[in-house]
């Protein structure tokens, strides 16, 4: 027996961020990851030419959004999302 | 020097970095109050610092500086991947962390099956997540175990055997963990944290400069000798779309293991654990720099090992000097120890709460309970030795299936800390694991990453479709527990108001 749905709470799904903070972090964190995984990542990211400082273009491709996305990360603690 | 000076050296430094643990382990013992909370829990009071190298220590292993490099070895730039695994564990802990920390701290919940027992109100669900739990980081144990025997085989030319090795490392550590409790843990794995850290970026700095004059020289020789390295999928094929997704969700799976969720606990407030969660991929992220160096450089200089897993301790022999040498492979020992002292102390802490202390002596005194714990600790040792003599493998292939079968547990801990309309029931979460189990079992071991993906992948979606599914037809929790539960998680993020208003909102319906 399924109980009355009237008894529980309503809240709002915390999947989805409340404030415009949030959302941002949530954007930035998926658009970043997008980069990173198929098929973004080899239609962007996967040659080895032109080399970056020194080292393959796909490790510091990789290694730019890594560093971006712990930006982003510490950007969200900083703003108490 | 000679060879044989090499490996006393060695040796010698492995046994004075034991000695080390050891004391630490003493000094903690004199610290202990016998009581739960502070033997399996450490008082709740860990503070950013201690918190900081716990984590990483605990979630970077022997895995991390063996496995890695031998991953870099035989499969090449593919293993940058870690990248992306190692910045989910700390989104992991921002918003996961977090709230099991305050739900830990308000319901006084000491292990993983405490959380999900209490929202879906089901004692089948305590048994079920305290055994897929324990049975899934023993294999860990075992990963540890073989770094370790790997380590101190090398480390002594192969005069102390690889068993021999495992067992005296698992042993002190058993030892200092008997004795200290979860403080023994962590002030061992602050030492082992900052050690491993300066051992593996050092060694590797070491022998590329020795070996290629520079890393932009080891690169480029690497683009010149072994271009299949530097490109997807890498020289066998591994890393396929599917696999490059897969590896990252299964490995970071591994936050599901209780030894990392006992730690969101232990915390001693929320801006900590939300510290660590935006933090710790710095740590995590960069420590795989040093291991590309050894990987690939290794796969240049060395170019026919045959444990790939090996290619660290063996480049070190060759070229580098004793001392660093000794130095380093202690720096891998304690990579392997404090992930192997936590994860005893977290199959030490369910076996102890979930199940002796649930259902085979619910009221003795608190002390009782501490050499319980003490007990299961001598037979995880056992179980974790025989597995790591028994059986061999990749130490990450190890890690990613511990990883996987872990991370089944994920569509559970989620209906608990994420509040939403649509709740799960334990029917759901009980169908969707066991169903999952078996989907993770034929992904991974009858028909190996069907289709290119990652069986982890695999598992976890029919793990969540089915949750979700059957949560819809079956008795979700009661109103009094969702409202107690959820009502927590909302009052911790959005505020107590928040909570208020959605009071009203229910009553005036």
């Amino acid at each position: 027996m399924i109980p009355d749905k009237k008894e529980y709470p309503s809240f709002q799904s915390h999947f989805w961020p409340r404030t415009r903070n949030g959302r941002l972090g949530l954007f930035a964190l998926v658009g970043l990851f997008a980069l990173v995984e198929p098929p973004l990542l080899y239609l962007l990211g996967h040659r080895i030419e032109p080399w970056i400082l020194g080292v393959p273009f796909m490790y510091a491709y990789l290694s730019a959004v890594y560093v971006a996305l712990i930006g982003v990360l510490i950007w969200i603690q900083r703003q108490g999302v | 020097m000679s060879e044989l000076d090499t490996w006393v050296i060695a040796t010698t430094l492995i046994f004075g970095y034991i000695l080390l643990v050891l004391l630490l382990g003493l000094f903690a013992n004199r610290r202990l109050t016998v009581n739960m909370e502070d033997f399996f829990l450490y008082g709740r009071k860990a503070g950013f610092v201690v918190m900081y190298l716990t984590v990483v220590a605990t979630y970077h292993s022997a895995f991390a500086f063996l496995g890695s490099g031998g991953f870099f070895y035989t499969h090449g730039i593919g293993f940058w991947d870690a990248g992306t695994w190692t910045v989910l564990v700390g989104i992991i802990t921002y918003v996961l962390g977090s709230r099991i920390w305050a739900l830990g701290k308000r319901f006084g919940y000491v292990t993983p099956a405490d959380l999900l027992s209490d929202f879906y109100e089901s004692d089948a669900v305590r048994v079920v997540v305290a055994i897929v739990s324990v049975i899934f980081t023993i294999l860990y144990i075992q990963v540890q175990a073989q770094g370790l025997g790997y380590i101190i085989s090398v480390a002594s030319d192969n005069r102390i055997s690889f068993e021999l090795g495992s067992l005296i490392l698992l042993v002190v550590a058993a030892i200092y963990l008997a004795a200290g409790g979860l403080r023994a843990v962590y002030w061992n794995d602050v030492v082992q944290g900052i050690w491993m850290y300066i051992a593996i970026w050092l060694g590797a700095l070491v022998l590329t400069y020795k070996l290629f004059g520079s890393p932009l020289e080891l690169w480029r020789r690497v683009s010149v000798e072994r271009p299949d390295l530097l490109t997807l999928p890498g020289p066998e094929g591994f890393f396929t779309p599917g696999m490059w997704v897969g590896m990252a969700v299964s490995l970071c799976g591994v936050m599901f293991m209780p030894q990392m969720m006992i730690r969101f606990y232990t915390a001693a407030s929320d801006r900590t654990i939300k510290w660590l969660g935006a933090t710790t991929p710095i740590y995590l992220v960069s420590l795989y720099v040093p291991a590309a160096f050894v990987g690939l450089g290794g796969a240049l200089a060395l170019p026919d090992l045959e444990v790939a897993d090996q290619i660290f301790p063996e480049l070190l022999f060759r070229h580098a000097s004793p001392w660093l040498t000794g130095a380093i492979l202690a720096g891998a020992a304690a990579a392997a120890m404090s992930t192997l002292d936590s994860i005893l102390h977290a199959n030490m802490t369910v076996l102890t709460r979930d199940i002796y202390q649930k259902y085979i002596r619910t009221n003795a005194s608190q002390a009782h309970y501490v050499w319980v714990g003490r007990a299961f600790v001598a037979a995880l040792l056992v179980i974790g030795y025989i597995l790591s003599v028994t059986s061999s493998d990749y130490l990450v292939t190890l890690v990613s299936i511990s990883g996987s079968g872990a991370l089944q547990l994920a569509p559970g801990i989620c209906g608990v800390c994420f509040p939403s309309r649509r709740l799960l029931t334990r029917t759901g979460v009980l169908s969707g694991l066991t169903i999952g189990l078996l989907t993770l079992f034929w992904a991974l071991v009858l028909s190996p990453h069907p289709f290119g993906v990652h069986g982890s992948i695999w598992a976890l979606v029919v793990n969540t479709l089915v949750t979700v599914v059957v949560s819809r037809y079956t008795r979700p929790p009661s109103a009094e527990t969702v409202w107690r539960i959820h009502g927590e998680i909302e009052r911790f993020v959005y505020g107590k108001s928040s909570v208020e208003a959605s009071r009203q909102d229910s009553t005036s319906i």
